[in-house]
């Protein structure tokens, strides 16, 4: 293996199967073969499994921060686990350079009984560290981790916020030569958070980084190149900005595909023609047709609906009081709102609405996700021409 | 370059070749000395933090089960047999022993389900789980080995000086007993049922061989016995305690090659399968 690389992943799958008491006997089966000393002939299927991870290759130098991207169930955190050694691929070959630490879930190995001291000792060597290394850091990470006199005490009387704090400290003060991280920089407040993110980048300086997030903002900030999953395959690896541009357009496609349907609000959109589009182009001319097919209100309707980014933060939010006044069933309520030139920034979109009674006080309705537009600059009219199977 | 690669594959022990499973569970182990004591440290800590009598739990279910045999044998029901001292510590001895078999198994049999979701979310050494497992079993003997002390003091008697042999004679039990946790442990992990049998098949066992009377010399028992590798690992070192020589050495030596045999085994076996195991578990 080359010297500059840290993480090396090679045609990578896992496998795993739907029925617990057929996992049991698979269990049984590949253990016998194993002991007989015969192949498991773990790349084939059997009955009611399938590939949680499929074909899956990448490379990780070393000081580089790759981002695992993609809807639940993905295979992200699977593909993980694997590269820390939790599960074995069942096709393919991992290869690491170095000492891993994983933050895949913190303070999991503590122990309610013991005390914050007893607890770091034993973590601490769960996660692989040698008594002079834990004896040398232990200030470092009661300092880290804000916990004060409570040292001393069973970590069952801690509060939520000072457990992640204690295993995230010490997690943090492995020096792992490569770390994996699922999901958890967003611990504790947002001055902890902002330590936590510090304390990363100050690992980056030495080491490769893995980090599995949600958050497209953590995946701009943090990583140099990005993995995108789905349905356990690999859909593409690149630089950051080009895979969240794919990634939202196949979010996008996803949900297009799916068709948002309820039995309480419709959406449309019509562009100057009044057809129904949902790929708009910036600064043009459109309207949003909403309807309220039955709803029974107290206290008057008021409306609020959100525009989101799917890659960034991005969210503009409107507020529609004028049926303040309207009370008990409402049918077939249709309103329009236009935009005689849509100044939305180029990117996928999805509309969040709420409705409520009166003063915003008591919430009636709530979809995080309705219908999903996409917008374009004038000239680029292609849409990313890109098929997912 | 002075890293280390790990290189994670299908059935990677088989591409490796047999030869240099030996060298990796040794160096596993030696690399993971001081994790294996902070996990026996926790396991011990904790079960005895909410107690307050704390480690002398480990002394009433032999002391119930020697009382309940004394007052079988003084009622009449039945006979202790042709022993060679005065019956407690011939007693305590035998459970102290046997103990460490019977509390060892379960203990270790369990290591990897109590660990539960820690064995999904952090890569460590699970052989170190079972090993640590062994540490508050191993308590146990001391502390019952203390109450030996005692009534040889009661008795006015003097133990043979091969028990300064004891900490050799327990070798193989402890490794039978570990050899056998390695592999319940993980199919207790994947099938629970394990952990419900074994309690009741210990007790079962505890009466089968003799632990608490002598070795009877006619009938079945007696022939149980003479197959029983417990029967050995319990009787000879209690012999040497009590004596200074046993009849059964014979036995003893089999038995002790057996256990080393079964040991390395499973040893193996678990080496081969873990990670297998923490997917199911």
């Amino acid at each position: 293996m080359n010297e500059d690389i840290a993480i090396k992943v090679e045609h990578v799958s896992k496998k795993y199967c739907k029925s617990l008491k057929r996992s049991m006997l698979y269990g049984v089966q590949d253990i016998g073969r194993n002991m007989v000393g015969l192949y498991s002939r773990s790349d084939r299927l059997r009955k009611k499994e399938f590939w949680a991870i499929n074909d899956v290759s990448f490379e990780v130098r070393r000081g580089e921060t790759l981002g695992i991207i993609g809807p639940n169930g993905a295979g992200k955190s699977t593909l993980l686990k694997m590269l820390n050694g939790i599960f074995w691929p069942d096709r393919g070959k991992i290869t690491v350079r170095g000492r891993v630490g994983a933050l895949i879930e913190v303070g999991a190995g503590f122990h309610p009984l013991l005390t914050g001291r007893e607890n770091i000792y034993v973590n601490a060597a769960i996660l692989g560290m040698t008594k002079k290394e834990v004896d040398e850091k232990f200030d470092d990470i009661v300092k880290f981790a804000e916990i004060g006199d409570f040292i001393d005490s069973p970590v069952k009387f801690y509060s939520s916020g000072m457990y992640v704090r204690l295993g995230f400290a010490i997690a943090v003060h492995c020096e792992p030569d490569i770390l994996l991280v699922d999901e958890i920089l967003a611990v504790g407040d947002i001055d902890f958070q902002n330590k936590c993110l510090n304390k990363i980048a100050e690992i980056q300086e030495n080491a490769s980084i893995i980090i599995i997030s949600h958050n497209m903002n953590t995946i701009k900030l943090m990583c140099d190149r990005c993995l995108f999953l789905y349905k356990g395959t690999q859909i593409k690896l690149d630089n950051v900005s080009e895979i969240l541009n794919i990634y939202s357009k196949t979010i996008f496609k996803i949900y297009d595909k799916k068709k948002y349907r309820s039995k309480h609000i419709d959406i449309e959109i019509l562009d100057e023609k009044n057809l129904v589009t949902n790929y708009l182009i910036v600064n043009k001319k459109y309207h949003f047709k909403f309807t309220i097919k039955q709803l029974f209100i107290n206290k008057g309707l008021l409306i609020s609906f959100s525009f989101l980014n799917l890659t960034n933060s991005y969210n503009q939010r409107l507020e529609i009081k004028k049926f303040s006044h309207l009370i008990n069933m409402i049918n077939n309520l249709s309103f329009n709102i236009f935009f005689k030139n849509l100044s939305l920034p180029p990117g996928e979109y999805t509309i969040r609405i709420a409705v409520s009674d009166g003063d915003f006080l008591k919430r009636i309705l709530y979809i995080e996700r309705t219908i999903f537009f996409s917008v374009m600059e004038a000239k680029n009219n292609k849409f990313l021409n890109y098929v997912i199977n | 370059m002075h890293e280390i690669i790990t290189t994670y594959e299908p059935d990677n022990s088989l591409k490796k070749g047999y030869l240099s499973i030996f060298i990796e569970i040794f160096n596993e182990l030696k690399k993971n000395r001081w994790l294996t004591y902070q996990l026996f440290k926790r396991d011990f800590l904790t079960v005895y933090k909410q107690s307050f009598i704390g480690s002398f739990w480990a002394l009433i279910l032999p002391l119930i089960s020697v009382f309940t045999f004394i007052i079988l044998n003084h009622a009449g029901i039945f006979s202790i047999g042709d022993i060679n001292a005065p019956y407690p510590i011939y007693a305590m001895l035998g459970m102290a022993f046997w103990q460490l078999f019977s509390a060892g198994l379960l203990a270790s049999s369990n290591a990897l389900v109590a660990a539960g979701t820690m064995l999904t979310k952090i890569n460590f050494s699970k052989k170190s789980l079972v090993i640590a497992s062994m540490g508050r079993p191993f308590v146990s003997f001391l502390i019952q080995f203390v109450l030996v002390a005692l009534l040889f003091v009661y008795y006015g008697m003097m133990p043979s000086i091969a028990i300064f042999f004891i900490p050799i004679v327990i070798v193989p039990i402890l490794l039978l007993t570990i050899g056998l946790g390695f592999i319940l442990s993980l199919v207790n992990g994947v099938v629970r049922d394990i952990g419900n049998i074994l309690g009741v098949v210990l007790t079962f066992l505890m009466f089968l061989t003799p632990v608490l009377y002598a070795k009877p010399t006619v009938g079945i028992l007696a022939l149980f016995s003479n197959y029983n590798p417990l029967y050995y690992l319990v009787s000879a070192p209690r012999d040497l305690v009590l004596t200074g020589r046993s009849s059964e050495l014979n036995g003893f030596f089999v038995t002790s090659i057996i256990s080393i045999i079964i040991f390395i085994a499973c040893l193996i076996i678990f080496h081969m399968t873990e990670t297998r195991v923490a997917e199911r578990i």
